[in-house]
């Protein structure tokens, strides 16, 4: 396996021969096709980290994230969103399906 | 080492995002005409109403014609929340300068992602937009004919009569 991009928590890598890709969450290892890749980062990228500041509109700091069709449930604070981000981010200028000077994705 | 992912997926996702905004435009603007044919109907318009509900319609085909060009080139594409739709209008005319208002919002964004994916070197989603550009000068010119109608046919008398016979010109 290949890694493509490293963040503080997490670690994405590229599995060539089962064609599909692997994040390293920590605790544990997620397979991925792009498509799975790609509902991340809509899911990961739509968060308003903002709220996060406000205990209106988010008391706990905390996010929920349900991956690869429910299969996967992450509780993440604060900073593991934040690290998340970047390490989608900088993951699809890596793999060449960005030119990550524009992020678009709103909520 | 194997380029997976661009064997997975054919265009940036800086598109594939502004593609998705698009589509939540298209699906908001079919929920618009759809609510200015409910106010023709209510308010008599039966023939402006009849043009409303097929713009709705040609909205949501534009729609999903974006929807199918992602999911062809291996993207994700998002089916859209649709909220907001303004319901409330205070006359015909109103609802036809809304609707050229539309229009020219949906004409700006498309030549945006035009102008975007010209900058991210996106040779596939700029030629796809290309039946856009040319759709929306189409559209446009549709809404700006119907308002001239409305100016010279004038709204006094039977003149808001006159006026939705006369849009069924502008229905096929």
């Amino acid at each position: 396996m290949n890694v493509i991009f490293q963040s503080t928590y997490y670690t994405l890598y590229q599995a060539a021969n089962e064609r599909c890709f692997y994040i390293d969450f920590g605790q544990k290892m997620v397979r991925m096709s792009l498509c799975q890749l790609l509902a991340l980062r809509h899911k990961v990228m739509s968060i308003a980290i903002e709220d996060h500041f406000d205990s209106d509109l988010n008391a706990h700091g905390f996010e929920v994230l349900m991956l690869c069709n429910k299969e996967h449930l992450f509780v993440l604070n604060t900073l593991e969103i934040l690290d998340l981000k970047k390490l989608v981010s900088n993951s699809f200028v890596s793999l060449g399906l960005s030119v990550g000077a524009l992020e678009t994705i709103t909520s | 080492m194997k380029d997976i992912a661009r064997q997975s997926m054919s265009i940036k996702v800086e598109s594939m995002d502004l593609l998705n905004g698009q589509i939540k435009m298209e699906a908001h603007a079919s929920a618009t005409y759809l609510a200015m044919a409910s106010w023709c109907e209510q308010n008599g318009f039966f023939t402006s109403a009849k043009f409303f509900f097929k713009q709705a319609e040609e909205e949501r085909e534009h729609m999903m014609k974006i929807f199918n060009f992602l999911v062809d080139t291996g993207g994700n594409p998002i089916s859209p929340e649709v909220t907001g739709i303004n319901h409330d209008y205070s006359s015909i005319v109103d609802v036809f300068e809304s609707t050229l208002e539309h229009e020219v919002k949906v004409t700006k964004s498309i030549h945006n992602i035009v102008k975007k994916s010209r900058e991210l070197g996106d040779f596939a989603t700029e030629k796809f937009l290309d039946w856009f550009v040319m759709e929306q000068i189409e559209e446009e010119n549709t809404v700006r004919d119907i308002l001239d109608m409305i100016e010279v046919t004038g709204t006094e008398g039977v003149g808001l009569q006159m006026i939705d016979n006369q849009v069924a010109n502008w229905i096929d």
